[in-house]
């Protein structure tokens, strides 16, 4: 990667937009967290679309479901964590893309799919977890950890 | 710029292998103030939602240990039953004598069912002897007939007992002052059953949307309803019926009338009594006034004149002076039909009040008046939710005219009655027994009440508007 093709007005957009993004996946953590009963099980319950038949299964399983819970909850907080300090940027990122791509895929908004047609804008396949992906794609690419973050050290400490 | 450029090239990229210098500490750590930011914005979210929820489920119940008292029923038929699936989860209360004169069903029913629950329980037809017989009563609650309850009151409050007596107070002023007069003289307390004057959300839309927060600015207008599904007229097993010289001993011509009581002169009310008297009550509440006239029209329209001499359709109109100017308030019950069940709504220049008592439908909404001063405090105060903002665009085949106004957000009354509604009415008769709480529907607020509902009838009669003399409120 090419670091040097970015001046210091491009670092700091990255840098805004990926505390930013860590801000939103801490916060969906946190509010999981605090909701003394929550589970993904409505929300999996609720799956449509090619693979609805396994995330229904997670959510009829107990087992299967504590575990998707917790690491739903954790890997949320963890990828929030990371992306806002800007610590493993990079390893974040693609988390953060694999979580929301599960998202993407239990609800996928193929087409001819009208059932979940959201209350407020207007989607066509494209919807705000395929924007927050794509933009975590520009964050893992461009590495603005090394920037301004953690992983700077992480770095520097590494090389040295 | 080209200056700024070369640095911003080695800031940006070319730091590897070098050391760490103060300006690279400050770099790494350049986003941790936005975690610091998060942190501060986490504790106001929490301490909000600390706030509706505490709203939501009021105030935590005081941990002394309760006194037991001693309590007797009087009246078991329908709403009697009603109230003592209510008592029955308060602690501390034993049962200790259940009164009514159709022994072969009410009576024999409950006693059986209070023995299940271990409570030593004696039946009695007459309330006479059960105040004869029964020495340690604290307390009695009557759910008789309304013609009934003022000498049931009376003769009990004079046995020393203390009474919760339904509403309608009686069905005659007299009867009711009387009850007024007998309470004062002898210290007895007495509660009439107009429950939502206990009811949490009630209160709370009381104390602090209106005396406190003034959300609705100044209240203009009131209307209410009941609307009540047609339905039968109520039956009894033939086996179960009563003699005919008992029925007659206590004011009935036949079981027919002793079962469907309400609809008859002179016995009870009708709907606008029954239904009609807990929402008017609550007009006078909190609009803080008496009303200065009425006009009403109704009839019976629907059932049969021979069965339903009350009439089963009732539409009044009030006239207050309240202390920020006048309010009208209307009120329509029927029986003929269910749609859109009861609720109370207030509408002020800044904002609307709905509510009931069910938490099924009209369970506490406000709504604001785009010109009103921000509620915002109020939302975090915790006493009205966060608004429902209308998307303008999710009907889309509508077209607004740019001169409608936008219709006001809606914000809910975050506060739940999860009980039976009686449950809070009556402890806060058995607490004020105990000396720990006062009254929410003492003998004089009953009264009142009874003066602004009756009042409907006669208006109905008397076909023209009638006017209160702000004596006639006062005993």
């Amino acid at each position: 990667m090419k670091d040097e093709k970015f001046n210091n007005l491009q670092m700091i957009a990255l840098t805004i937009m990926r505390v930013v993004i860590g801000w939103h996946f801490l916060y969906e953590g946190i509010a999981k967290l605090m909701k003394p009963n929550w589970s993904a099980a409505g929300f999996l319950l609720q799956a449509k679309g090619i693979f609805a038949g396994i995330f229904k299964w997670m959510a009829g399983t107990p087992d299967v479901l504590a575990v998707v819970n917790q690491m739903n909850i954790w890997g949320l907080i963890a990828v929030g964590l990371g992306l806002m300090l800007g610590c493993f940027t990079r390893l974040s990122s693609l988390a953060g893309i694999l979580l929301i791509l599960l998202y993407y895929v239990c609800n996928p908004l193929f087409v001819g799919y009208y059932y979940s047609i959201p209350m407020e804008g207007n989607y066509m396949i494209v919807n705000k977890n395929l924007v927050e992906l794509t933009a975590l794609f520009v964050i893992m690419v461009t590495n603005s950890g090394k920037y301004a973050g953690f992983d700077l050290f992480i770095h520097k400490l590494l090389k040295k | 710029m080209s200056e700024e450029k070369k640095k911003s090239k080695e800031t940006a990229g070319k730091k590897t292998g070098k050391k760490l210098d103060r300006r690279d500490f400050l770099q790494g750590l350049a986003t941790v103030p936005a975690l610091g930011v998060f942190g501060y914005a986490l504790k106001k979210d929490m301490d909000f939602k600390k706030n509706q929820k505490q709203a939501k489920l009021g105030k935590p119940a005081p941990a002394s240990k309760l006194s037991e008292l001693n309590v007797a029923l009087l009246g078991v038929g329908a709403q009697g039953e009603v109230l003592l699936n209510a008592m029955l989860k308060i602690p501390n209360l034993r049962f200790r004598a259940v009164c009514d004169i159709w022994t072969e069903y009410n009576q024999k029913k409950t006693v059986r069912m209070l023995k299940k629950y271990k409570y030593d329980v004696n039946g009695y037809e007459d309330y006479r002897e059960m105040l004869d017989k029964e020495k340690d009563l604290d307390a009695v609650i009557i759910a008789t007939p309304d013609f009934w309850h003022s000498q049931h009151a009376v003769d009990c409050m004079k046995a020393g007992i203390n009474v919760y007596s339904e509403k309608e107070m009686s069905n005659t002023l007299e009867g009711a002052k009387k009850m007024v007069e007998t309470a004062r003289e002898t210290g007895k307390l007495l509660q009439i059953g107009h429950q939502r004057r206990s009811h949490p959300r009630y209160i709370h839309c009381y104390e602090h949307l209106l005396q406190e927060a003034k959300m609705l600015g100044r209240i203009v207008t009131v209307n209410g309803q009941w609307n009540r599904a047609a339905a039968p007229d109520l039956g009894f097993p033939k086996r179960y019926a009563m003699p005919a010289d008992r029925l007659k001993k206590y004011g009935f011509k036949s079981m027919e009338q002793f079962r469907n009581w309400r609809w008859y002169k002179g016995l009870g009310g009708g709907p606008i009594v029954d239904l009609g008297s807990h929402q008017i009550d609550i007009y006078n509440w909190y609009l803080n006034a008496r009303p200065k006239s009425v006009m009403a029209s109704g009839g019976t329209d629907y059932y049969s004149k021979s069965t339903h001499e009350w009439y089963d359709t009732v539409l009044a109109i009030y006239e207050y002076e309240t202390e920020e100017g006048v309010a009208r308030a209307y009120y329509k019950t029927q029986t003929t039909n269910s749609s859109q069940g009861y609720f109370e709504n207030f509408m002020g220049d800044q904002g609307t009040l709905v509510l009931s008592e069910s938490e099924a439908g009209n369970s506490g909404s406000v709504y604001r008046e785009t010109s009103a001063p921000p509620w915002d405090e109020w939302v975090r105060k915790g006493y009205v939710t966060a608004p429902k903002v209308i998307m303008p665009g999710s009907e889309p085949n509508v077209v607004l005219d740019v001169r409608e106004t936008i219709s006001p957000d809606e914000h809910k009354v975050p506060v739940q009655l999860l009980d039976p509604y009686h449950k809070p009415h009556l402890e806060n008769f058995f607490n004020t027994i105990r000396g720990t709480e006062k009254l929410n529907c003492p003998a004089e607020i009953g009264y009142e009440t009874a003066v602004t509902v009756l009042k409907v009838n006669e208006a109905i009669e008397a076909r023209r508007t009638l006017d209160f003399d702000p004596d006639e409120f006062e005993v």
